[in-house]
C-alpha cells in the first residue's frame, strides 16, 4: 500500500465533496489517502480558514479524520524530525523559492514532505514552493488535479464529481495555475478543449 | 540548492555510527552509494546530493545543524520576552528561520550609514551606564533631563541601519514582546516590535532594542538582553531625574504621595510607573541612600491594576487596521523602509504570499492581504 498524503489545502478543496475521502483505496498501487494531524492543528489554529471551512468540524468528517489520520510512534518522529530540518534548512537563502509566484516551504509543508521519509508516500500539494522541494529531494508528489485524475482513472470517481470540484474551485476563487492547465488537457475528455482566444 | 560552503560534521556521523554499533560500509550500504562516497564526505571532499543527505539525517537521526557544519554565519536572534516566559528551541529556530528569509530583502533596502554607534565596553556597572546613556543623549542633542521623544528614537534605529518592522502579534498569545535579528554577514539588523503591547512598555522596549544594535556583540546572549534593559531605564530616565525625583520623595512623609510624584515623571516621559522607581531605586542604591518607602511590590500591585492602552489600539482605534492603513503607519510613524523594500521584492522576484506569512509570523489571511495590497 501507498499514502496519497494530502496537505491541508488539498484536503480542504476535496474533502466536502469526495465521500468518503480519508482511507479510500484505488488503483493498482492500492494507493490510499490520508493526512496528518497537522491538518486539524492548522485549521484549528488558523481562524480565518475555520471561517471560510465551516463543514470541517461536521461530525461526520471529523470523526473521519480521527480515525484515519495517520498516527506516528517516537521513531517515526524523530526521522520525521530529522527530515523536517533538513528539508526546512534547505529552503532557506535558496532564491528559486522566492520567485514564480513561489514561497519558501514552511515548517508544516516540510513536514508533509518528510512524511515520504518513514512511509511508502506520494504527497499531494499544490504549492509551489514545495513541488520544487519534492524535485530537488527526488520525493514523489502530486498535484491535487493529479490525484483526481488517478481516482478517476480508477473509477473511484466520475465526470460529474470532478465538474462539481471543478466549479467550487471557481466559485471559490481557489483555482490554481496547475487545475486550470489540467482543466483542458488532463481533463480534455470531460471538458473539452479551451475557448479559442 | 544553498551556495555557501557545506561539510558533513564527521564527529556527529561516527558518534551515531557507534551508538548504532555500524561501520562506514554499513552506513554507505544502507544509504546506496559507495564507500568511497561515504569517505569523501567524511573528508570534507564532498557533500551528499539532496537525496543522499535526507537519508542519511533520518538513518542516523540528526537534524541538520547536527548534521552539517557550514561556512556562513547564523542569523543571530534575541528575544524581549514577556514576564516570565522561556525561550524554547522552537522558538529560536522560528527566529532563526525568519531571519534566513529577512537575508533575500536585505539587497533591496536603501543604503544605510556605514559609521554605526557602538557602546564599547558595554558595562552593568551603574557609573558607566549613565556615561553611555549620557553619550547618547548628547548625540541626539538632548539634555539630561529632557524627555526623549519616540522620534528622536526611531531617527536612532534609522541611523545605525536598524530597519523597524512593526507587527501585531497580540497581547498575549505570543512569546515576545520585541525580536531583534541581526544578519552578521549582510550587517543588517531588523526590529520586530509588537505594537499589541501596552503604551507604557512600548517606549522601554523601543529602547531595550536600541541597545541591542549598539551592542552586536552581545546579541543574542543573557548578558545582552540584561544590558539592554539596564541601558534602556538610564536612557530614558537618566541619573539626573532619578536624583530630582528621589529628593522630592524623600522629603514627604507616606507611599502614596512618593507614587504620585513617580506617577507624574513616568507619564511625562511615556514610560511605566515601574521603570521610574527601577531608576530611583538604582540611583538610591549606587550612592547607598536610604531606600524609599515604597517597595518593589507596592508598584506591581499598581502594574496589575492599572494598564494603558495598546499602542495599536492608539495607532488604529476603533478596529484592527486594514492592509493599506497597517503599511502606511509603518512608513509614517515608524519611518520604516521595510514594507517599500519588501514592495520592491514581491514585485521584482514574484514572491507567493507564504513569504510575508512566514517572514512576518501572521495568519495566512492577514498575509494573502498584504501580499495584495503590495503587489497591486
Amino acid at each position: 500500500m501507498t499514502f496519497a498524503l494530502l496537505d491541508t489545502n488539498i484536503y480542504l478543496r476535496l474533502a466536502k465533496r469526495i465521500r468518503p475521502l480519508l482511507g479510500t483505496k484505488f488503483g493498482a498501487n492500492n494507493y490510499s489517502i490520508t493526512i496528518l494531524k497537522d491538518v486539524e492543528d492548522e485549521v484549528h489554529r488558523n481562524s480565518s480558514l475555520a471561517f471560510y471551512y465551516p463543514w470541517f468540524d461536521n461530525p461526520e468528517l471529523a470523526t473521519e479524520r480521527m480515525a484515519k489520520q495517520i498516527r506516528l510512534s517516537e521513531a517515526d518522529k524523530t526521522r520525521l524530525n530529522s527530515a523536517v530540518s533538513i528539508l526546512h534548512k534547505s529552503v532557506q537563502n535558496d532564491p528559486r523559492y522566492l520567485t514564480e509566484g513561489r514561497s519558501p516551504p514552511s515548517k508544516t509543508d516540510c513536514r508533509v514532505l518528510a512524511f515520504s521519509q518513514i512511509r511508502d508516500a506520494v504527497i499531494v500539494t499544490d504549492d509551489m514552493g514545495m513541488h520544487l522541494l519534492a524535485e530537488d529531494f527526488d520525493l514523489p508528489v502530486w498535484h491535487g488535479y493529479q490525484l483526481l485524475e488517478q481516482m478517476y482513472l480508477a473509477k473511484i470517481i466520475d465526470e460529474a464529481l470532478i465538474r462539481s470540484i471543478y466549479d467550487a474551485l471557481e466559485n471559490n476563487g481557489d483555482m490554481t495555475k496547475t487545475w486550470k492547465l489540467a482543466k483542458h488537457t488532463t481533463f480534455v475528455e470531460i471538458f473539452g478543449e479551451p475557448e479559442p482566444g | 540548492m544553498l551556495t555557501m560552503e557545506k561539510f558533513i560534521n564527521k564527529v556527529s556521523v561516527k558518534s551515531s555510527l557507534s551508538a548504532l554499533g555500524w561501520d562506514q560500509k554499513k552506513l554507505a550500504d544502507v544509504l546506496g552509494v559507495s564507500g568511497q562516497a561515504v569517505t569523501n564526505w567524511m573528508k570534507g571532499e564532498d557533500f551528499p546530493r539532496p537525496n543522499k543527505l535526507l537519508k542519511l539525517a533520518t538513518t542516523l537521526g540528526l537534524s541538520f545543524d547536527e548534521l552539517v557544519i557550514q561556512s556562513a554565519k547564523q542569523p543571530i536572534v534575541a528575544f524581549r520576552k514577556k514576564g516570565g516566559s522561556i525561550t524554547t528551541d522552537e522558538h529560536l529556530l522560528n527566529a532563526s528561520s525568519m531571519g534566513s528569509l529577512l537575508k533575500s530583502l536585505v539587497k533591496f533596502l536603501p543604503e544605510s550609514n556605514a559609521l554605526r554607534t557602538q557602546i564599547q565596553s558595554p558595562s552593568l556597572e551603574y557609573e558607566k551606564l549613565q556615561a553611555a546613556a549620557a553619550e547618547v543623549r548628547s548625540r541626539i542633542g538632548i539634555g539630561s533631563q529632557a524627555v526623549l521623544e519616540y522620534l528622536q528614537l526611531i531617527n536612532e534605529f534609522d541611523t545605525n541601519g536598524a530597519v523597524i518592522i512593526p507587527v501585531m502579534w497580540g497581547n498575549k498569545q505570543n512569546h515576545g514582546n520585541a525580536l531583534h535579528i541581526l544578519l552578521p554577514e549582510e550587517k543588517a539588523t531588523f526590529i520586530y516590535l509588537n505594537l499589541d503591547t501596552h503604551l507604557e512598555d512600548f517606549k522601554f522596549w523601543m529602547a531595550h532594542e536600541l541597545a541591542h544594535v549598539y551592542t552586536p556583540d552581545l546579541a543574542g546572549t543573557d548578558e545582552g538582553e540584561d544590558y539592554a534593559d539596564a541601558f534602556a531605564g538610564a536612557l530614558l530616565f537618566p541619573k539626573d531625574i532619578a536624583i530630582e525625583v528621589y529628593s522630592k520623595c524623600v522629603s514627604i512623609s507616606n507611599k502614596q504621595h512618593e507614587i504620585a510624584i513617580m506617577r507624574r515623571y513616568a507619564n511625562t516621559h511615556e514610560i511605566s510607573l515601574y521603570s521610574v522607581y527601577c531608576e530611583v531605586i538604582k540611583y538610591a542604591n549606587a550612592l547607598k541612600l536610604p531606600p524609599l518607602k515604597v517597595t518593589n511590590k507596592d508598584i506591581h500591585a499598581i502594574r496589575n491594576s492599572v494598564r494603558g492602552s495598546l499602542v495599536s489600539h492608539a495607532l488604529f482605534a476603533p478596529s484592527q487596521p486594514d492592509a493599506s492603513s497597517y503599511i502606511a503607519a509603518s512608513h509614517a510613524v515608524f519611518k520604516s523602509n521595510f514594507f517599500n523594500s519588501l514592495k520592491i521584492m514581491l514585485k521584482d522576484f514574484h514572491t507567493g504570499s507564504g513569504y510575508v506569512q512566514q517572514l512576518l509570523d501572521i495568519s495566512l489571511k492577514d498575509a494573502t492581504a498584504l501580499h495584495k495590497e503590495l503587489v497591486s
